[in-house]
């Protein structure tokens, strides 16, 4: 009889030990939990202060990235967001530290999971941020020539660099990230593959006249013509 | 090598067909006008391909037949390659380096395409440097009245508002200077940017005029030369000189921040009417630019101009091209946002002056609408109408400015 109590009753105390042991480590997690907060809250402050000193608003204006958070529809400060960012990725941190505390297994590895990924994150937006203002650039440069040298539709070639610009930077950033690799790169192939397909074609039929008139330009009697004109071309300098 | 007196600079590429005839004038020049100077010509070549150099050097002129009796002094000449960014400037910079290894009192550059080169034209450079005591000698041509828009729409407008000094043609090409203005130049540092280039030219005049040399411009007749090279076209062009200009306000803004109004400069030489070739030019298609611009880079457009000026310029795009005037004071205000937007580095300063392109192709084509039915006085008496709405607008730089 004194056995099967014992049989009944061990459970109940190896849960209350269990209990009893895990509630420091819930603790540490809880105080963690609570101390990461306002850390946070701290450093974000401290780096609003910073952004403020340095001028980083005005730098941002002038380096056109206020622009591109504009595009993105965020209409808040560059400092505001940059703190913003600082905060929650504190938050996260402390997070996944206090879960750390709880020394369950399976969270360990979660844990240990995440703080291998955060570099390959973080490539990940660097590649997204230098390509997204890379591709501005290239598609401004792109529009800008384009209306120079007296082209009827500079603003469909200018975005249709930057979407291919885009295509390949979100592929990049997708294969950093190892997000499905396999489908990543095979979807890349069939889009960026289809693009160049497509204006390919579009070109090529927007371009027939072109052609034609490239062709004609180089016959040798219209050479002569040239030749023979009198009047010369005004001189920009 | 042994000190010199005179050097004069020919920057070459690919010239072969007419720098013979340009190395005969300045021969002619210097053994007419010169005699008792120790002379060298010096050819900057960049690595031409049709024996330019070659001609250099085998290029001879008959003094007798020229001359009838006079003395005839060798004209030492060595054409070498140069170093750097290849262009004008690089060229130009070795032969600053010449005058100051060889201590010469004075200099002057002719190009290597020119067609209407006399041996005048080395008198008229080099006479006021050694004679007078300038030290920088711009040069001043007749000029159809649609030749040189960049000069006469923004370059001469802007560096007379500026620095108040009356230069007509800044951007020229053919220079006289002292040794004391080379060793000036050979000293700075500015051989890796656009100076290098086709900014050579303004970037010679405006820091001869802002750093207070003895500045004149002396009459040269008309300038014929062969075709501008067609890769360096318009777009090019613009963003060497204006880069360069727009740089130099930049860092002269503390000499010219106060100064309003302008003033002659001395000028040399015999004033002549000359017969000049008739030029062609398209408006229609400039102004096809001017409406692609209109409506492609109206967001550029905004950032640099905001939206008082963009809305004169739409409002100026609806006109019928016959109807169409890019008006001065709209202009002015144009180029002085550009400026500013510049100097606050509102975007790249490449994609900055690549998008004035179409602006300017649209105050081109007013222009030459206006001035089609116009004597040559005419047209420069609209240029210098330009100059005063520049001069009276000054204000409204300087303020925007800080």
């Amino acid at each position: 009889m004194e056995n099967f109590m014992d049989l009944l009753l061990q459970p109940l105390r190896d849960f209350g030990l269990t209990i009893f042991e895990f509630i420091p480590n819930l603790l540490a997690m809880l105080i963690i939990f609570i101390a990461g907060f306002f850390l946070s809250r701290l450093i974000k402050m401290f780096f609003l202060r910073v952004f403020r000193v340095i001028n980083f608003d005005s730098w941002c204006d002038k380096a056109g990235l206020t622009a591109i958070i504009r595009k993105g529809d965020v209409w808040s400060r560059p400092s505001d967001v940059s703190g913003g960012i600082i905060y929650w990725f504190l938050i996260i941190m402390f997070l996944m530290i206090g879960l750390n505390a709880l020394q369950l297994e399976t969270i360990d590895n979660l844990t240990a999971q995440f703080f291998l990924y955060i570099p390959r994150a973080f490539s990940a937006l660097v590649i997204l941020i230098a390509g997204y203002i890379l591709a501005g650039f290239i598609s401004r440069a792109v529009l800008i020539t384009a209306v120079n040298s007296g082209y009827h539709y500079a603003k469909i070639l200018a975005e249709a660099v930057r979407l291919l610009l885009i295509v390949l930077i979100l592929a990049m950033a997708l294969e950093q990230l190892q997000i499905a690799p396999g489908i990543v790169i095979a979807a890349f192939s069939i889009v960026f593959g289809g693009i160049i397909l497509a204006l390919a074609i579009a070109f090529g039929i927007g371009g027939i006249d072109a052609a034609k008139g490239i062709i004609k330009g180089s016959e040798p009697e219209h050479k002569d013509e040239k030749k023979n004109e009198k009047e010369r071309e005004a001189e920009y300098l | 090598m042994e000190n010199t007196d005179i050097i004069v600079g020919i920057a070459s590429y690919n010239n072969a067909k007419t720098i013979g005839h340009v190395v005969k004038a300045v021969g002619a020049g210097l053994a007419k006008y010169f005699p008792d100077k120790r002379a060298l010509i010096v050819n900057s070549d960049g690595g031409s391909k049709d024996g330019t150099p070659d001609i250099v050097r085998s290029a001879t002129l008959d003094h007798a037949a020229i001359f009838l009796s006079h003395p005839v002094y060798p004209i030492h000449r060595i054409s070498m390659p140069y170093i750097g960014i290849p262009g004008k400037g690089s060229a130009f910079r070795a032969l600053f380096r010449q005058a100051v290894d060889l201590n010469a009192e004075a200099c002057c550059v002719v190009d290597a395409d020119l067609r209407s080169i006399t041996p005048e034209w080395i008198e008229l450079l080099l006479s006021p440097v050694i004679k007078n005591g300038f030290d920088f000698v711009a040069p001043f041509y007749s000029r159809h009245k649609f030749d040189g828009t960049i000069t006469n729409s923004i370059v001469y407008p802007l560096t007379r508002t500026l620095y108040g000094r009356r230069v007509r043609q800044p951007i020229g090409g053919e220079f006289g200077y002292s040794g004391k203005m080379a060793e000036f130049y050979l000293s700075q540092d500015v051989w890796e940017s656009h100076v290098a280039r086709f900014g050579i030219d303004i970037w010679m005049t405006t820091e001869a005029i802002a750093n207070d040399f003895k500045v004149c411009q002396t009459f040269l007749g008309a300038k014929i030369h062969d075709p501008k090279d067609p890769g360096s076209d318009l777009s090019d062009m613009l963003l060497q000189v204006v880069s360069t200009l727009f740089n130099l306000t930049e860092r002269h803004y503390d000499k010219w921040k106060d100064e309003r109004g302008s003033s002659d400069v001395p000028t040399f030489g015999f004033r002549y009417h000359v017969g000049l070739e008739s030029v062609k030019v398209n408006a229609e298609k400039m102004l096809g630019i001017f409406r692609a611009g209109l409506k492609d880079l109206r967001h550029i457009w905004l950032d640099i101009m905001g939206p008082g000026d963009l809305g004169e310029i739409e409002r100026i795009g609806r006109l019928s091209n016959g109807e169409f005037r890019f008006p001065a004071g709209l202009w002015v205000n144009v180029v002085y946002d550009f400026v500013v937007a510049y100097h606050r580095k509102v975007m790249s300063p490449e994609h900055l002056i690549r998008s004035l392109v179409p602006l300017y192709l649209g105050k081109t084509a007013s222009f030459v609408i206006e001035a089609e039915n116009m004597e040559q006085e005419g047209a420069e008496a609209e240029i210098e109408r330009l100059c005063l709405e520049f001069e009276n607008k000054k204000d409204y730089l300087v303020t925007n400015w800080k």
